[in-house]
């Protein structure tokens, strides 16, 4: 069983079509179960983007949905946090940083985020370089806020071994398009287990990256299991009984 | 066994020339120790028979020791192809190298322009694309493709760009469709469809593994190729044929 707790659904502004490939691209690499967020949600109009992806989440049994945060348009956000989180087929929210310009020392980050945590679902938050620190700083100063570290801080990670020793209520998960050597093998080594999660950033990223990322760094017995999916099914509280 | 077994996807390929393998350590990072004995470790662990072999002495310090570094290990392992590296900080110095190089029997030269501070507009760059044309070496090259494509166009040299992400493979495609001696490394090809896209526009031929062992994890590319959705003989001249052609 893996749980795929980074991944979008919708097409990209690349060269690239995949807007289809979601399930063929968890298939390659045997994971059973994905969160996704509408690109269109992420990169430009959250709520047309969480209203399609609300669309496609039906009678669909391998995907849940993150509804998408603009820090900018908190009350649209509100309004599509108490219209999807209830439906159970969405199960945490998105923040991007850099695509509503809103870093996570922003005012609005902070007020998004304090939103976040009294629906008490957790939430990804794109982090790169020292920005994981900051987003530990906030978990801390949110009560209540579970937050994942998306890409655990990219070129960051040693920053982001720093952000879990000071936040037990923040989460990493690996998802980057390089893989430089050791890198997930060092983080796991630091941090404790129960705060890691698997993610891909699919479709943008392939699996590949991720998945590589974390068998080379050899996890064995609760520590894989953990990573692969028993962190993810406590912190989205997901009902594994049907698949 | 974890959820996580590369091996049970990876399975049976092998990769028969990495174009993409560095001996030597950065000294501002703090490893791997890039040993010629670990390198070749690594590689034979993930089923890579040899590589395309280039020193970070060279790059960093001084081109002549460090090429002789890697002349010595590919006479001494048939998993070693040697690499030529020069220094774009040293323009006419590294035209020297190349003719000694290519007397040598060196088929492929290496550029660091990341890690030698140098831009795709500097003179010493056309110079070197110039003269590595001019002796019929394959230039391996880092950096950016979309600035680095251009000192290369319109000299018959056959190139290949060892960074080429995928969000930038649109870039490298246009240029490639003009450029027939243009190649990349599947490295960076890590969307769900960028190495597929690639050979369905330019041609498998001109896709080349590449690793960066080991200081990036082996086994990604690996993956990606081994689950990509090409046909065994495009997998086959990707692991290492295409490669051989060049640099062999």
């Amino acid at each position: 069983m893996i749980i795929d707790v980074h991944a979008h659904w919708g097409p990209w502004f690349f060269t690239m079509d995949v807007a289809r490939a979601n399930l063929a691209t968890m298939d390659r690499y045997g994971i059973d179960l994905a969160i996704v967020s509408a690109t269109e949600a992420v990169i430009y109009d959250a709520p047309a983007g969480n209203r399609a992806l609300a669309a496609a989440l039906e009678g669909q049994d391998r995907l849940y949905g993150y509804v998408t945060v603009n820090p900018r348009r908190l009350e649209e956000a509100e309004r599509d946090l108490r219209e999807y989180l209830p439906t159970g087929r969405f199960v945490g929210v998105k923040i991007h940083t850099d695509y509503t310009g809103s870093p996570v020392t922003s005012p609005q980050m902070r007020e998004a985020l304090e939103l976040v945590a009294s629906f008490g679902r957790p939430a990804l938050v794109h982090t790169w370089g020292r920005t994981v620190l900051d987003l530990a700083e906030t978990c801390l100063a949110v009560p209540g806020l579970r937050a994942i570290a998306g890409h655990m801080g990219a070129d960051g990670h040693r920053h982001a071994i720093e952000a879990a020793r000071a936040c037990d209520r923040l989460y990493l998960e690996p998802c980057w398009s390089h893989a430089p050597a050791g890198r997930f093998a060092e983080v796991a080594a630091a941090v404790d287990d129960r705060r890691l999660l698997f993610g891909t950033d699919a479709t943008l990223i392939d699996p590949a990256s991720a998945f590589g990322a974390v068998a080379a760094a050899g996890l064995t017995g609760e520590t894989a299991e953990r990573v692969a999916w028993r962190n993810a099914a406590e912190l989205f509280d997901l009902d594994l009984t049907t698949t | 066994m974890s959820a996580f077994d590369a091996g049970a996807l990876t399975g049976d390929l092998t990769v028969t020339l990495d174009a993409d393998v560095l001996v030597g350590a950065y000294p501002d990072r703090d490893g791997p120790p890039g040993t010629p004995e670990s390198v070749l470790g690594v590689l034979g662990a993930h089923r890579v028979r040899a590589g395309a072999v280039a020193s970070l002495r060279a790059a960093l310090f001084d081109m002549v020791s460090g090429n002789d570094e890697v002349l010595a290990l590919s006479r001494a392992s048939d998993a070693v192809v040697p690499i030529g590296a020069v220094d774009l900080r040293d323009p006419l110095g590294s035209a020297a190298e190349l003719e000694r190089l290519a007397a040598a029997g060196v088929r492929g030269v290496r550029l660091f322009p990341d890690e030698q501070g140098a831009e795709a507009d500097f003179p010493s760059v056309r110079h070197v694309a110039r003269r590595a044309a001019a002796l019929g070496l394959t230039v391996l090259t880092g950096g950016d493709v979309r600035r680095f494509w251009r000192p290369f166009t319109g000299l018959g040299g056959s190139v290949v760009f060892l960074d080429t992400h995928f969000y930038h493979l649109g870039d490298f495609l246009v240029a490639a469709a003009d450029e027939p001696g243009f190649h990349t490394s599947t490295r960076l090809l890590n969307s769900p469809d960028a190495v597929e896209t690639a050979a369905a526009r330019i041609g498998a031929e001109r896709l080349l593994f590449g690793s960066r062992t080991p200081h990036a994890e082996t086994v990604v590319p690996l993956l990606r190729l081994a689950t990509s959705g090409l046909e065994p003989a495009e997998i086959e001249a990707v692991a290492g044929g295409n490669a051989r052609r060049l640099l062999t």
